[in-house]
């Protein structure tokens, strides 16, 4: 549980309000039974006249001052009346919903909602359905969010959840505050069991969703781990299959050089062959830079090896500097300073002292950057 | 090919509407139309990015600055007599909840009053930009009002009654006790756990751990650990390597903020800042970025959009000149790049802050 939720000092016994929503009257109406359509400003309810309302004051010079209706203004000048005095009732619990119609996003509104939700000792069920359809309307909004998080944890029941959060994510598959929702659920109440499904069908549905592939890690590294050789090796095979369907896509490759960047990216066996028969018939930048990243990683782990083999470097520094002279000239133009500057690097910390034969480094000695600073036009 | 040529010419002549966004700056202070509701309880963020765009135009000077201080003062939740609300203080976001408007203390005890760690950011940058000498800040309660945010995991709150928690409220934090010169006011090292915690599988930061990498928490995340300075302390050359990797391959034309989203305005900012901070900047595509950030701009209004052909906000007027002055446009103030104020605003805190212990010294050796 989250923040001070402060105890109670008084309640303020009242009749429960019924309000229609509807045109707005000029004039007072006593009894607004009589039109139900019609909508009653606070100023003119008769079961609100005990309260003095308060109106916001930003001084003599407002900045950014929001121009706000007459409608608006009403609701937030009770709003404000009932913060003062802190009540607690039925009343001031209706009118935070009429508040958070007009803004959503006033966190206060929300935490006096919950303030009263526990007061009043409210149906937590019905709730769950008003934060339901609440966040249907505006699902990226974090109070919604947040609140929904703390309903859930007052009921302990996690079960509208996972389904809740599906549908949400069948209008918007990477919004974000659903994403950390589902993740927040699964964690906490240890649903992991159908979550590898879920991604899979999301995955089918789109292969380049980013936050579906970040889900897949999530589920993967907090059940089986990825250090099983059986799961790692049917990771890696799901990861090249994707790329075999959709080659341009950036994340299957975060994914693939993510679970191997830790565990020697050169030495997974066959590995390399099977991303150089890809590089004829499924090149991308993102294909070329984990080839650049793997030769990377044999200069590193050779050359901390007891006898190191010369030659061997030799060779993958050349293969290492024609991917970045590839990638710059060619296949990821809008990366070429950056390309052409990590070939440098590379060949400063591998380049040895024959000073090597590609045209990438105007001097072998350099170690820090060497770029030209661009001009604009 | 006329018209190949011309269309061309046009892609070229792409320029930059200055008093365009001046004036838009300009009426954002003054009066939004009420569709703006949502932005009440954030409207210090809204001046922030106001007054700081206006801050990288160089157009402050039309700004009448007293009014614009007294009014961010009127926002200071101070303490009370009694002292009962320190862990309560902080700036408030506007005045919402209804406090009578002051700019003095002391504080007014109320039920449902307390700082937004988020405001209190916005609100101390917007001081130093107006030129404010900070004295009529509480610092200590300031400070005592953002320790009770701060959870057992590293991570804040935004609220002392309790919020969502994330990075974001960590890089408010830090740059608070940045600039307060006053490291008390957090835990680094359960802050520093919190934010290597949030690094995820592909090297970019999500707002939490296991959480999607996305451009604007790994900003927070960098540009904390900047603020702190323990970035290299925190991170080994080969996560820094791997992060700049991360960062770089955000650029499509202008930036996204995640893989395989469409570009934004505003990670021009949060992917270029962070770029920045970790030396590699100079090494993405100029000339792109800026085509695409201007590809945003309102021609007519003025302020820029998250996308063209769309509705510009503060938010990305803002970030997308931040944007356009890290790759250097002419006419622009720097910004430093972790504390997102331009350099001269940093430069008057940094002579604020070297008064102050001046002044502490002098105390001591009083004594």
């Amino acid at each position: 549980m989250s923040g001070v939720e402060e105890t109670l000092n008084e309640t303020v016994e009242v009749k429960e309000d019924n309000e229609f929503d509807g045109e707005v009257e000029d004039h007072p109406v006593d009894d607004y039974m009589a039109d139900p359509t019609r909508y009653v400003f606070y100023r003119d309810r008769k079961d609100w006249a005990d309260l003095e309302p308060v109106p916001q004051d930003d001084g003599p010079s407002p900045v950014v001052k929001i121009a706000y209706s007459e409608k608006f203004s009403d609701v937030y000048d009770y709003f404000r009346a009932l913060l003062k005095n802190d009540e607690r009732s039925e009343r001031a619990f209706a009118l935070t919903a009429d508040a958070i119609e007009l803004n959503a996003a006033n966190y206060t509104v929300w935490h006096y909602r919950r303030v009263l939700l526990q007061a009043l000792a409210k149906d937590l069920r019905e709730e769950m359905r008003y934060i339901t359809a609440i966040i249907e309307e505006q699902p990226k909004n974090y109070q919604v969010w947040h609140h929904r998080r703390m309903v859930v944890e007052w009921l302990n029941d996690p079960s509208e959840e996972l389904e809740f959060i599906a549908d949400i994510l069948s209008q918007d598959a990477k919004n974000y505050h659903a994403w950390q929702h589902r993740q927040w659920v699964i964690q906490e109440y240890k649903l992991w069991e159908s979550e590898l499904e879920f991604v899979e069908n999301l995955l089918e549905e789109d292969v380049r969703n980013n936050s579906a592939w970040n889900q897949r890690h999530f589920v993967i590294s907090h059940t089986t781990g990825f250090s099983d050789a059986g799961v790692l090796d049917r990771e890696i095979q799901y990861c090249l299959n994707q790329i075999r369907k959709a080659p341009h896509n950036e994340s299957a490759w975060n994914y693939l050089k993510g679970m191997l960047q830790d565990r020697g990216l050169s030495t997974q066996p066959g590995l390399l062959e099977k991303v150089l028969e890809l590089k004829e018939t499924h090149c991308s930048p993102y294909l070329l830079a984990f080839l650049f990243d793997c030769y990377e990683d044999s200069l590193e782990s050779s050359s901390q090896k007891e006898n190191i083999d010369e030659e061997e470097q030799k060779i993958s520094l050349k293969k290492a500097l024609e991917i970045c002279e590839l990638l710059a000239q060619d296949k990821d133009t809008i990366r070429k300073e950056y390309w052409l500057f990590l070939g440098r690097s590379l060949k400063a910390k591998y380049g040895g002292g024959d000073g090597g034969t590609d045209a990438l480094s105007e001097d072998p000695e350099a170690s820090v950057p060497t770029s030209e600073p661009q001009e604009l036009n | 090919m006329a018209e190949e040529e011309s269309q061309f010419e046009e892609f070229e002549q792409i320029d930059f509407l200055r008093d365009r966004h001046v004036r838009f700056f300009q009426r954002t202070l003054q009066v939004l139309p009420e569709r703006y509701a949502s932005l009440e309880t954030t409207r210090l963020t809204i001046i922030f990015f106001a007054l700081s765009g206006l801050d990288v135009l160089d157009a402050l000077d039309m700004i009448d600055r007293n009014m614009m201080i007294e009014w961010i003062y009127s926002l200071q939740v101070l303490p009370t007599e009694d002292q009962s609300n320190l862990s309560r203080c902080g700036f408030r976001g506007s005045s919402h909840i209804g406090i009578p408007y002051t700019t003095k203390g002391p504080g007014v005890l109320h039920p449902y009053d307390s700082g937004h760690v988020a405001m209190t950011y916005t609100g101390l940058c917007s001081l130093l930009i107006l030129g404010d000498d900070l004295s009529r800040v509480n610092k200590q309660a300031c400070l005592a009002g953002l320790r009770a945010l701060q959870l057992e995991d590293g991570s804040f709150y935004a609220v002392p009654e309790g919020s969502e928690n994330d990075i974001r409220f960590i890089y408010c934090a830090a740059s608070i006790c940045y600039m307060l010169d006053d490291w008390s006011g957090m835990d680094i090292q359960k802050a520093i756990d919190y934010i290597r915690g949030s690094l995820s599988y592909d090297n970019g930061f999500g707002q939490g751990a296991g959480r999607e990498s996305h451009g604007g928490w790994t900003y927070c995340a960098i540009a904390s650990l900047c603020l702190m300075g323990r970035l290299e302390e925190a991170l080994s050359q080969r996560e820094l390597d791997r992060i700049r990797r991360w960062c770089i391959m955000r650029q499509q034309s202008g930036f996204h903020g995640r893989p395989n989203k469409p570009v934004d305005t505003c990670y021009s900012f949060w992917v270029g800042a962070t770029l920045e901070l970790l030396d590699v900047f100079q090494y993405t595509n100029f000339d792109r970025n800026r085509s695409f950030i201007l590809s945003t701009q309102d021609r007519l209004v003025g302020g820029f959009a998250k996308w063209p052909d769309s509705h510009p906000d503060p938010l990305h007027a803002y970030l997308g000149l931040c944007g356009l002055s890290l790759i250097g446009e002419p006419s622009l103030r720097k910004v430093h790049p972790a504390l997102n104020i331009t350099q001269r605003a940093f430069q008057h805190l940094q002579q604020l802050q070297q008064t102050w212990r001046d002044s502490s010294g002098s105390c001591l050796r009083q004594h």
